[in-house]
């Protein structure tokens, strides 16, 4: 997976989101900058590190009082800071779409799974319902949920959580997207249940040629699934690197936060503890 | 079961209605050991800690707690000496107490006297400032509040800590200092933990020996060493283990 021989998919400049409370402006997302090619790129960090806000802000889902600013921020050559609303909808879901961290709540209860994956395509495409059908009908199969036929008319309180996620996952790629934007993808399954999820994704990103975002706060599960890993911290990017090099990160933000996972292969009495820089955020 | 365990457990089952979700488990735990249960979700793991922490009633076999013989409504000599900490510190505080009040309600109830100086105790001993005592749990952070869910369980000084996913709601670098912070504690005061995860790394870091759970069955215990090297004897043991190391790309 070669990120520098083409031009990049996506291109972020200088990216902050600010939300206007009436106790003063939340910087949630302070001057973020990288080129997204077709690659697994993750981001990780700690809860309020911004990771999330830069997903939405991409996709233009940032909620009112926040605002987006940019120096620039392209996708495939087009300016997305300045398209008009409609414009960014159109891109929203056909183009770029976006995983949600938990199926119980992204999906809607009350319609049965395989209709929400064949409105997710007609949406976007011109066919007929039976047309939509079929290819929700093989997405399914494409997620490798065995029974596609049967699963297609459950609702979303009968499927498992894994199961669910691959709904999601389907619902996602049936529009045939250049970037995928996943949130937390597998935090709310279990761990081999997560490994499968991944698997799928890892084979329809590489199979499609997509631009993957993986945001997560697991390190491990990063370094051992993504191609570069940026590593943010209240809004910035502290460091960017390739994801087999985290064990020789250099930042002292990385370091620490490596150091207290607990490790099989390295007990200690005690955990190191991460000590906070304010100059981090200079 | 030997008769000098602080906690021991014969042939437990639990049913919820028609599904049977803890089905014939039995083991130990020494005085001062700390032993984790792991698996995935419905594996019975949690159940079974709320079979111990009395908090569930409708369950067959024997549970053997500092040598007694445990009823299903237990009393309150139990509860001074066997206390419980929550997954999810932002759910098991009540929002409208202060910490304050969180501390103060158990020795009310077990009509401690000192409150006032037991609750200063707790809340040094986990380390929190006594500045914080009339905070409401709105103004603490998730680490905190689980400081607090700590504190709480401490502050009657019971042997035997039970505790679900302490740190699964907390980002990595507050998990390690809530996991340093339960580990000085049982050095100091000669706890016994149970520790319910579904991370193998923190099991392995905090407890001495472990039992691996699927469908409500007991598949395997090990010590943690056994774990560190990688050598579960059961294929489930070993798949659960080859699964937390991360995703590897076939090829």
């Amino acid at each position: 997976m070669n990120a520098t021989s083409e031009a990049p998919l996506l291109t972020l400049d200088d990216l902050r989101v600010d939300f206007h409370t009436p106790t003063g402006i939340v910087n949630t997302v302070r001057g973020l900058s990288f080129t997204l090619g077709r690659e697994r790129l993750g981001i990780v960090g700690e809860s309020g590190s911004g990771k999330s806000m830069t997903g939405r802000a991409i996709l233009d889902l940032i909620p009112h009082p926040g605002v987006v600013n940019a120096k620039r921020m392209e996708f495939r050559g087009k300016d997305l800071t300045t398209m008009d609303k409609a414009s960014r909808r159109k891109l929203r879901g056909r183009h770029i779409s976006m995983v949600m961290q938990d199926p119980k709540f992204s999906l809607n209860p009350v319609q049965a799974v395989g209709d929400q994956i064949a409105e997710a395509y007609r949406v976007h495409h011109k066919a007929s319902a039976r047309e939509a059908k079929e290819r929700s009908l093989s997405m399914l199969e494409a997620v490798q949920i065995r029974e596609p036929g049967r699963v297609y008319d459950l609702y979303p309180h009968e499927v498992s959580g894994g199961m669910g996620q691959r709904v999601m996952i389907a619902m996602m790629l049936i529009a045939e997207p250049e970037i995928l934007i996943a949130d937390e993808p597998t935090s709310a399954l279990d761990v081999t249940v997560q490994l499968q999820v991944l698997k799928i994704l890892d084979d329809l990103v590489t199979s499609r040629g997509m631009g993957l975002i993986f945001i997560s706060h697991d390190l491990h599960l990063v370094r051992s699934f993504c191609d570069r890993v940026i590593v943010m911290y209240g809004g910035k990017a502290l460091e960017t690197l390739p994801a087999g090099e985290l064990d020789r990160a250099q930042h002292p933000y990385t370091r620490g936060l490596l150091g207290c996972l607990p490790d099989l292969d390295h007990p200690r009495e005690k955990l190191a503890t991460l000590t906070r820089d304010p100059a981090w955020l200079a | 079961m030997s008769t000098n365990s602080a906690i021991s457990v014969d042939k437990l089952n639990v049913s919820f209605g028609d599904s049977h979700v803890v089905k014939d488990l039995s083991f130990a735990v020494a005085p001062g050991e700390s032993y984790g249960i792991v698996g995935e979700s419905g594996s019975g793991k949690s159940t079974v800690l709320r079979v111990l922490a009395g908090l569930n009633r409708d369950w067959s076999g024997e549970v053997d707690i500092l040598g007694k013989r445990q009823p299903k409504l237990r009393d309150k000599a139990f509860y001074r000496a066997a206390q419980m900490v929550f997954q999810d510190p932002f759910g098991s505080l009540h929002p409208k107490k202060t910490v304050d009040d969180t501390l103060a309600e158990p020795l009310a109830i077990h009509g401690i006297s000192d409150a006032e100086a037991k609750i200063s105790r707790a809340m040094q001993d986990v380390g929190l400032p006594t500045s914080f005592r009339f905070r409401y749990p709105h103004q603490l952070s998730g680490g905190q509040r689980q400081r607090v869910a700590i504190a709480r369980a401490l502050v009657l000084e019971p042997t035997i800590l039970l505790l679900d996913e302490p740190t699964s709601a907390l980002d990595v670098s507050i998990q390690a200092e809530v996991l340093n912070l339960l580990q000085a504690l049982r050095h100091e005061r000669k706890l016994t933990y149970i520790l319910v995860s579904h991370d193998l790394a923190v099991v392995g870091h905090m407890c001495e020996r472990l039992l691996v759970m699927q469908f409500g069955r007991g598949v395997e215990e090990m010590t943690a060493a056994t774990l560190a090297a990688r050598a579960p004897q059961t294929a489930y043991a070993q798949q659960l283990l080859t699964a937390s190391e991360g995703f590897r790309r076939a090829g």
